[in-house]
C-alpha cells in the first residue's frame, strides 16, 4: 500500500495567446499563484518537476530561479501532451518514496507564434513527415467511430457546444464565446469531419500544484485533496497507430486507477479529460467507463455530461475552450479538480463533487497508439 | 528525392513499386517500416529486408483542407491495411472526396509527399483508390 499524498495548493495563468510573455514568466506566475493562494512557504518545497514539450533545456530551473527556488532536485519531463501529468506523477512518486515531504509539479508551454496553426512536423516520425497532423489523425478516428456506431457530426459538435458554454463561466479560458451546433458544422473544415470549432485553439499557459505527504498536508492545508490514484502508461504497438474507435491505453490506465482508488466510473462526479478534438471527448467517455462503447453520442445528446449531469465532463471548458498549452494541461487539470473538490470552482462548480478524474494522452508515434497516457483520481 | 531512404523501391520496367520492410526469419512476421530487431520477440539478428506488395484496403481516411507549408492542399490521408499484413498511414493519390469509402481497395504508387522551401520534391508511397470491380 503506497503512502498517501495530497494536493495542497494550485495556481494557473489564463490560457490564450500571450506573445509578450515568455514561458519562464508564465511558469513563475503559476507557481506564485499557488504559493500566494495557499500561504505555503516556498522553503517547504523539497523537489520540483517541470513538464513541457518544446520549452528547451533546464526549463524548470530557469523558471524557478526567478522565485529563488534553487538547490533542490529539479526534474524536467517530456511526454508530449501528457508532459504535465507526467510531472505530477513524478512528484507523487518522489513523495511516496520519501524523497521529500512537499513537492512542486509545474507545467507550461508557449505555442503561439506568427503563423500559428498545427504543431510542427516531427522529422524523425514517418507518419508526421507524410503530413499526418493531429487533426487528421482524430478525423480518421471520427470516421471509424461514425462507421461503427453511427455517431453523427451533430453529436460531435455537441461537445464543442457544451465546453464553449462552460467556458463562459471560467475567465481563464482562451475561448470565451459560445457556439451552436450549426456554427460548429459550418465553420471552416480543418480535416473532414473536424471543423475549426471541433479543434482546440493554439494557446500559451502554465499551471502549478503543490503535493504533500499526509503529515505535511495536514500541517499546511485546511482541506487537502487526496491523490487516490496516479497512473502512467505508454501505448502499445498497434496496426493503425492512434486511429481506432477506442483508446486501449486510456482503458488500461483508467482500470488501474479505479482499482488503486477503490472507486468505479459511476462514482466520478467531475472529469477533466483529453479533449483536444470533439471526437476525443466522446471516445474517452467510453474508454473511462462513463458509458458503454458506442453510447457516447447518446450520452452527450442527453446532457449527461453537463454540470449537474451524471458526470460533469470538462466543466472548466476543457482543452477545446481553454486551449492546450501542452505541458500546462496535465497540471491544470489537477488544479481544476483541486478547486472543484474544495468547492472553490466558483461559477462552474460541480455541486457536491467528491471524486474527480483527470485524463490525458500524448505523443504521436508511428506504430504506437500514442506515447503516454496518465489518469489521476482525486478525492475530497 | 525520396522522403527517406529505404522506404520503397520504384517500379521500373513495368514493375509495380513496392514498400521495403522487414521479415523475421524465425516467426515469418512482416513489418513496415523496417525494424532493426523483432519487437515482438525482442530478439536481434533475425530480420531481413523484404519487398512488400502495395495493394490493400482503406481502413479510414480524411481530407486535410490546408496543410503545413510544403504540403499541397487539400490532400487526403488514409490508414491502409496492406494485403501483405502491415498497415500504414499515407497520403492518397488520384482521389475524389465524394468517392472515398472505408474498406475500398487501394494500390500503392509513388508521388510527391511534400515540397521543400528550396523547391525539392520529396516523393514516397501514396495510395490510389481502385474501382472495386477492377481491384
Amino acid at each position: 500500500m503506497s503512502a498517501r499524498v495530497f494536493v495542497v495548493a494550485a495556481g494557473a495563468t489564463s490560457f490564450g495567446p500571450m506573445p509578450d510573455v515568455d514561458g519562464h514568466e508564465l511558469a513563475r506566475q503559476a507557481v506564485c499563484a499557488a504559493l500566494e493562494s495557499s500561504g505555503i512557504d516556498p522553503a517547504e518545497i523539497g523537489i520540483a518537476c517541470a513538464g513541457h514539450a518544446y520549452q528547451g533545456p533546464c526549463f524548470g530551473q530557469k523558471a524557478l530561479m526567478k522565485i529563488g527556488l534553487t538547490g533542490m532536485p529539479i526534474v524536467n519531463v517530456e511526454n508530449a501532451c501528457a508532459s504535465g501529468a507526467t510531472a505530477v506523477q513524478t512528484v507523487v512518486n518522489a513523495i511516496r518514496a520519501g524523497q521529500a515531504e512537499v513537492g512542486l509539479a509545474l507545467g507550461a508551454e508557449k505555442l503561439t507564434k506568427p503563423g500559428g496553426g498545427f504543431l510542427p512536423i516531427v522529422a524523425d516520425d514517418l507518419e508526421s513527415s507524410m503530413g499526418r497532423v493531429m487533426p487528421a489523425a482524430f478525423a480518421m478516428i471520427a470516421r471509424l467511430h461514425m462507421e461503427r456506431y453511427g455517431t453523427t457530426p451533430e453529436q460531435m459538435a455537441g461537445v464543442a457546444v457544451k465546453n464553449r458554454r462552460n467556458a463562459l463561466r471560467n475567465p481563464r479560458c482562451h475561448l470565451q464565446k459560445a457556439v451552436s451546433v450549426e456554427e460548429v458544422l459550418d465553420a471552416p473544415m480543418i480535416a473532414d469531419p473536424l471543423t475549426r470549432y471541433s479543434c482546440c485553439p493554439v494557446s500559451d499557459g502554465a499551471a502549478a500544484i503543490l503535493i504533500a505527504s499526509e503529515g505535511a498536508a495536514r500541517r499546511l492545508c485546511d482541506a487537502p485533496v487526496e491523490i487516490a490514484a496516479s497512473v502512467l502508461n505508454s501505448g502499445l504497438r498497434t496496426p493503425y497507430g492512434i486511429v481506432d474507435d477506442r483508446s486501449e491505453m486510456s482503458i488500461r490506465a483508467a482500470n488501474r486507477a479505479y482499482e488503486a482508488a477503490g472507486v468505479g466510473p459511476e462514482d466520478v462526479d467531475v472529469c477533466e479529460m483529453h479533449d483536444p478534438f470533439t471526437i476525443a471527448e466522446l471516445v474517452h467517455y467510453e474508454d473511462l467507463g462513463f458509458c458503454a462503447p458506442g453510447e457516447a453520442g447518446r450520452m452527450i445528446e442527453e446532457g449527461r455530461t453537463e454540470i449537474g449531469g451524471d458526470v460533469a465532463v470538462s466543466p472548466s471548458g476543457g482543452l477545446l475552450a481553454k486551449g492546450h498549452p501542452l505541458g500546462a494541461t496535465g497540471v491544470a487539470q489537477i488544479a481544476e479538480l483541486f478547486w472543484q473538490l474544495r468547492g472553490e470552482a466558483g461559477e462552474y462548480q460541480v455541486p457536491g463533487a467528491r471524486v474527480g478524474l483527470a485524463h490525458t494522452v500524448g505523443g504521436g508515434v508511428t506504430k504506437l497508439e500514442s506515447g503516454a497516457c496518465a489518469v489521476h483520481i482525486l478525492t475530497a | 528525392m525520396p522522403l527517406r531512404d529505404g522506404l520503397f523501391v520504384d517500379g521500373a520496367g513495368g514493375r509495380a513499386p513496392k514498400l521495403l520492410g522487414s521479415r523475421c526469419r524465425e516467426t515469418g512476421a512482416v513489418y513496415f517500416p523496417a525494424e532493426i530487431m523483432n519487437p515482438d520477440t525482442h530478439r536481434t539478428g533475425t530480420m531481413e529486408q523484404v519487398e512488400i506488395d502495395g495493394r490493400g484496403r482503406l481502413v479510414s481516411y480524411t481530407v486535410v483542407a490546408r496543410g503545413l507549408p510544403g504540403f499541397e492542399s487539400p490532400y487526403a490521408l488514409g490508414v491502409i491495411a496492406l494485403d501483405a499484413g502491415p498497415s500504414m498511414i499515407a497520403q492518397l493519390a488520384d482521389w475524389d472526396a465524394d468517392n472515398l469509402k472505408c474498406g475500398m481497395p487501394v494500390e500503392m504508387t509513388i508521388g510527391t509527399i511534400k515540397t521543400g522551401k528550396d523547391g525539392t520534391r520529396y516523393v514516397g508511397p501514396k495510395f490510389r483508390p481502385l474501382d472495386e470491380r477492377t481491384a
